[in-house]
C-alpha cells in the first residue's frame, strides 16, 4: 500500500515537472512567434509609413508648397506638389531639421540654425522657427509615442572634384555610385572666379561640357587661370541613363574672414550674409565686401545665372545685409567676398536641397532600440537621384511581457 | 507501478505533441520576418531611370548599343550593394502566338537568393503617336457654346501686355475643343444680338459660358447704354447680371475688378470719355457694377450699391499672393495646363457674397485665404447662372481662365494611342537580396 503511494506520488511529481517544462517549451515558442509578428508588422508600418512620407505633399493652410513658406504643415508629405509619384520637393526637404548637424547660433538674430554643412564653403543653414523638427512630424504622421524614425536621403551619384594642376588650373572629376566609377556620364560645370577689385569683388561665370572615361574621371581645364592666387568654386552635375547628381570643388585664398549665407526666410526668400566672426569667432575680424549671384539649374542640368538686386555691399563684425532670391526654382546662391586685394574668396548655399546634392539625416537615433525595420526607395529631387532610407522602431516595447 | 507507466506515457504524449508542433511550427527568418519592400524598390529604380525618359530611349536601342552598358552601369549604382538583380526587357507583339519575347536581360548574380520581387514597368517608343480627343462640353445636354467678346469697339483695362483681340485667340485656342461650339462675338451689336435672346450662329445661347476679354471693362451694346445708364451704368451691369440669370450662362471676368468700367469706342466718344488713366471709349462705373450684377444674377430688385467689396492689399497683406487650389493643380495635370502656381491677387472677393447673393462655389481656382476667393466658380442655388472671377492683378493669365473653367465642368479626356508592332517594351526587374540570414 505504501509502496504504491509513493509510488503515485513520484509519478504525479514527474507528471507536474513534465508539464510544467512544456508550458515553457510552448510559451517560448509562442513568445517568440509573437515578436516575430511584431517585428514584421514594424517592417509593415515601415513601408507604409515611408511610402507615405514620399508620395504626398503634405500641406499648409490650404497649400501643398509648404516648403516655400515659413508655416508648419498641417499634413506631413516630401513629395514635389507639381509632380506625381516619387519625386520630393526640394524646398521642403530644405526645412527638415538635419539631426546630426551642431546647431550654429548667430547673435544678431538671436537665433540658432540647424546646421547642413557639406563642406568647406557650402553649407545650408535654416533657422530652428522656420525647421520642422521631429516631434512636430511625428505627431503630424500620428506615430507620436508609438514608433520612431530615422529618415535618410542620400545622394546615389557621387561627383568628387579635386585640383591637379593650379597653374594653369586643372581639376580632375571622378563620378560614381554606390563605388561604381560612372563610365561615359556626361558632365557639366560651372566654373565661378572671383575678380578682385577696390571696394568689393566681381566674378566671371563660365560652363562647359564633357564625358568621363572608362575609370569615371574626366579632366576639366581652363588655360590661363592660375589657381594659386585667386579664388575659385566649380559646380559639377554629372548624368548616366537616368541617374543624375552634382558635386562642387572651391578654393578661396583668404579663410580669416569671410561669408556665412544664414536662411532669413522662406516665403519671402530672403537670405542672411552674415560676418564669420560672429558665428565661428576667429582672429583680426575684419570688414569684408561681397558680391552675391545666382546660378539657376536649368532643365538640361546646365547653371544660368540669375543677378541679384542690392547684390554687393560690405558687413563687419557685428553686422549683416539680406539678399533676396528672385526665384522659387532651385538653384545656387554664390557669394564672393573680399577684404583686401587678394584677400578673396567664395561661399555657397543651395537654394533647393538638390542643386549641391546636400544629403538629409532627420529623426531620432536608432542605435539603443532592439528592432529596427529598414526599408529603401530610390528617387529624384528635381531630376538629382536620390537613395531614400527609413529605419523605424517601436516606442512602446518589444516583449510580449514587458 | 501502473501510475508510473501511465505518467510515462503521459510524457511520451506530451513530448511527441511538442515535438511535433516544432516541426511545424517553422519560425521564419530574420530576413522573412523584416523584409526590404524590393517590389517597391524594383518599381522606384526603373521610375528613377526613366524619370528623363533614358530608360525609355535604352529599351528600344539595338542589344549591342553601348547604352545597355550605360543602363548596367547605371543599375548597380542605383541600388544597394547587398541587392542583385536581373532585368529582363520584352518586346510586345500583340497578334501573335507569343506576347511576350524577350530582346535583352541584364543581371549582376546567377542567382538571386532564396527570396526575391519584382516589378514591372510599360514604356513606349517616342515613335508612338498619342492622340487626346475631349469630351465636349454640354454633348449630353445643356449648353456647350462659348462666346468669347472680341468686340472691336471696346478698349481694354488692367489686360496690361495683351490685347483683347490676342486674348480672344488664344482662349479660342485653348478653350474651343471642349466646346461643342465657340463663337467670337465681334462687336457690341453682336453682343447685344445675344442679350437679347439671338443667336449668331445657330448656336445654343442657353447654358453658354460667356468670357469677357477686356479686363476690368465690359462691352456696353448701344441699346443697352440709352437704356441702362442710370448709376453710371451699374444698371445695365444689373441688366447683364439678370442675362447670365435667364439664360443660365457663366460669366467669366478674367481679371481685376469685374465690371468696373463699361465701354463703347462708337459711344463714348467725348473727350472726358475715359477711364482717368488715358483709356478712352470707356465710362467708369465703379465698384456699384459688380454689386449690381450680383443683384440681377440674384434676381433681386435693383438696389444701387456702391460699396467696395473685394479685399485691399493695404489691409489684407497676405492677398497679395495666392497658391492654386488643390483642385485646380490637380486639373493642371489632367489638362496639361500649368500657370504659375503662385499668383498675384488684389481683387479676391468675400465670400460673404456668397449667403448674400445665394451662391454656392462650385470650384476653386485660387486657394481661399482667410475670407477671401482671389478665382473661383460661383453658382447661382437656384440652378441658374453663374459666375468666375479671377481677381488677378494686372495681367491677366488665360491658364487659369482655361483651368477654371475646365476644372468646373470636368470634361473627360479620351486618350488613344495609335501605334505600331514593337513600339511598347516591357521592363522586368527582379531583386534579390544577399548576405545575412
Amino acid at each position: 500500500m505504501t509502496g504504491a503511494t509513493v509510488d503515485h506520488l513520484v509519478s504525479l511529481i514527474v507528471l507536474l515537472g513534465a508539464i510544467l517544462l512544456f508550458i515553457g517549451l510552448f510559451n517560448q515558442t509562442i513568445q517568440t512567434a509573437v515578436i516575430y509578428q511584431q517585428h514584421r508588422y514594424l517592417a509593415d508600418k515601415c513601408s507604409d509609413l515611408l511610402d507615405n512620407m514620399l508620395l504626398n505633399p503634405g500641406d499648409s493652410n490650404g497649400t501643398m508648397f509648404w516648403g516655400e513658406s515659413n508655416s508648419t504643415p498641417t499634413s506631413f508629405g516630401l513629395q514635389d506638389p507639381e509632380f506625381t509619384q516619387y519625386e520630393l520637393s526640394s524646398f521642403s526637404l530644405m526645412r527638415l531639421d538635419y539631426s546630426p548637424g551642431n546647431p550654429v547660433y548667430y547673435p544678431e538674430t538671436t537665433m540658432s540654425y540647424s546646421n547642413n554643412t557639406l563642406g568647406p564653403g557650402a553649407s545650408l543653414l535654416v533657422p530652428f522657427n522656420e525647421v520642422i523638427n521631429y516631434s512636430t512630424v511625428q505627431t503630424l504622421l500620428g506615430i507620436n509615442g508609438t514608433f520612431g524614425f530615422t529618415l535618410t536621403i542620400s545622394p546615389i551619384v557621387a561627383v568628387n572634384v579635386i585640383e591637379t594642376q593650379l597653374n594653369p588650373l586643372s581639376v580632375t572629376v571622378t563620378v560614381s555610385g554606390n563605388g561604381y566609377p560612372l563610365a561615359n556620364a556626361n558632365v557639366s560645370y560651372c566654373f565661378i572666379n572671383v575678380v578682385d577689385q577696390s571696394q568689393y569683388p566681381s566674378y566671371n561665370i563660365s560652363g562647359g561640357f564633357s564625358v568621363t572615361n572608362n575609370a569615371g574621371q574626366t579632366f576639366l581645364s581652363f588655360p590661363g587661370f592660375d589657381g594659386t592666387q585667386a579664388s575659385y568654386a566649380v559646380i559639377v552635375y554629372a548624368s548616366l541613363s537616368g541617374l543624375v547628381g552634382s558635386g562642387y570643388y572651391q578654393h578661396v585664398s583668404y579663410k580669416d574672414n569671410y561669408v556665412v549665407p544664414l536662411i532669413a526666410d522662406f516665403s519671402n526668400d530672403s537670405v542672411i550674409l552674415a560676418h564669420s566672426s560672429d558665428i565661428y569667432s576667429g582672429n583680426n575680424p575684419a570688414p569684408i565686401g561681397f558680391n552675391a549671384t545666382f546660378v539657376l539649374l536649368t532643365q538640361d542640368f546646365s547653371l544660368r545665372q540669375m543677378p541679384l538686386s542690392n547684390a554687393s555691399g560690405s558687413i563687419s563684425a557685428g553686422t549683416y545685409d539680406n539678399i533676396a532670391i528672385p526665384t522659387n526654382n532651385t538653384g545656387i546662391a554664390v557669394i564672393a567676398y573680399e577684404k583686401d586685394p587678394g584677400d578673396a574668396g567664395i561661399a555657397l548655399m543651395p537654394w533647393g536641397l538638390s542643386s549641391l546634392s546636400f544629403p538629409v539625416v532627420f529623426g531620432g537615433n536608432p542605435l539603443t532600440n532592439e528592432w529596427v525595420a529598414t526599408d529603401i526607395r530610390e528617387a529624384t529631387v528635381n531630376g538629382v537621384a536620390y537613395q531614400v532610407k527609413l529605419a523605424l522602431w517601436s516606442l512602446t516595447g518589444y516583449q510580449v511581457v514587458s | 507501478m501502473m501510475r508510473t507507466i501511465e505518467v510515462l506515457l503521459v510524457i511520451i504524449i506530451i513530448m511527441g505533441a511538442s515535438i511535433i508542433a516544432s516541426l511545424y511550427a517553422v519560425l521564419p527568418q530574420p530576413r522573412r520576418v523584416s523584409p526590404i519592400n524590393l517590389r517597391r524598390l524594383a518599381l522606384t529604380t526603373l521610375e528613377m531611370l526613366d524619370s528623363d525618359h533614358d530608360l525609355s530611349t535604352t529599351v528600344f536601342k539595338d542589344p549591342n548599343d553601348p547604352a545597355w552598358g550605360q543602363l548596367q552601369t547605371a543599375l548597380s549604382a542605383a541600388l544597394p550593394p547587398n541587392i542583385v538583380y536581373n532585368l529582363t526587357v520584352y518586346s510586345i507583339s500583340p497578334g501573335t502566338t507569343q506576347l511576350y519575347n524577350v530582346t535583352q536581360s541584364l543581371c549582376n548574380a546567377q542567382s538571386l537568393g532564396v527570396g526575391s520581387d519584382v516589378s514591372t514597368y510599360l514604356v513606349a517608343s517616342s515613335n508612338v503617336t498619342f492622340n487626346v480627343t475631349p469630351q465636349k462640353i454640354g454633348e449630353n445636354g445643356g449648353g456647350g457654346t462659348l462666346y468669347i467678346l472680341n468686340c472691336s469697339d471696346s478698349n481694354g483695362w488692367w489686360i496690361t501686355g495683351y490685347s483683347a483681340a490676342q486674348l480672344a485667340g488664344d482662349l479660342y485656342d485653348l478653350l474651343s475643343p471642349y466646346f461643342i461650339t465657340t463663337v467670337v462675338v465681334q462687336n457690341t451689336t453682336q453682343f447685344g444680338q445675344i442679350l437679347n435672346g439671338t443667336a449668331l450662329q445657330n448656336e445654343t445661347l442657353q447654358s453658354a459660358v460667356v468670357i469677357n476679354t477686356v479686363g476690368e471693362a465690359v462691352p456696353i451694346p448701344q441699346s443697352y447704354a440709352t437704356q441702362y445708364s442710370g448709376d453710371s451704368y451699374a444698371q445695365y451691369c444689373f441688366q447683364l447680371g439678370k442675362r447670365v440669370s435667364q439664360y443660365n450662362w457663366t460669366w467669366v471676368s478674367i481679371v481685376g475688378y469685374p465690371l468696373y468700367y463699361v465701354c463703347n469706342t462708337g459711344l463714348f466718344t467725348g473727350p472726358n470719355d475715359q477711364n482717368t488713366w488715358g483709356i478712352f471709349g470707356m465710362k467708369c462705373v465703379g465698384s456699384g457694377g459688380l454689386n449690381s450684377f450680383l443683384e440681377g444674377l440674384d434676381n433681386e430688385t435693383y438696389n444701387y450699391n456702391g460699396n467696395w467689396i473685394t479685399a485691399d492689399p493695404g489691409t489684407d497683406s497676405n492677398l497679395l499672393t495666392v497658391p492654386l487650389s488643390s483642385n485646380a493643380l490637380y486639373y493642371c495635370n489632367y489638362y496639361g495646363i500649368y500657370p504659375s502656381p503662385i499668383q498675384t491677387a488684389t481683387r479676391a472677393l468675400p465670400t460673404s457674397i456668397i449667403g448674400q447673393y445665394h451662391l454656392n462655389v462650385t470650384s476653386y481656382v485660387l486657394s481661399q485665404v482667410d475670407s477671401w476667393n482671389a478665382g473661383a466658380v460661383y453658382r447661382h442655388l437656384d440652378g441658374y447662372g453663374g459666375f468666375m472671377a479671377l481677381g488677378l492683378t494686372r495681367g491677366p493669365d488665360i491658364r487659369l481662365t482655361a483651368l477654371g473653367l475646365l476644372g468646373d465642368y470636368k470634361p473627360r479626356l479620351f486618350a488613344s494611342e495609335y501605334t505600331v508592332a514593337g513600339t511598347s517594351r516591357l521592363v522586368v526587374l527582379q531583386l534579390g537580396q544577399v548576405g545575412g540570414v
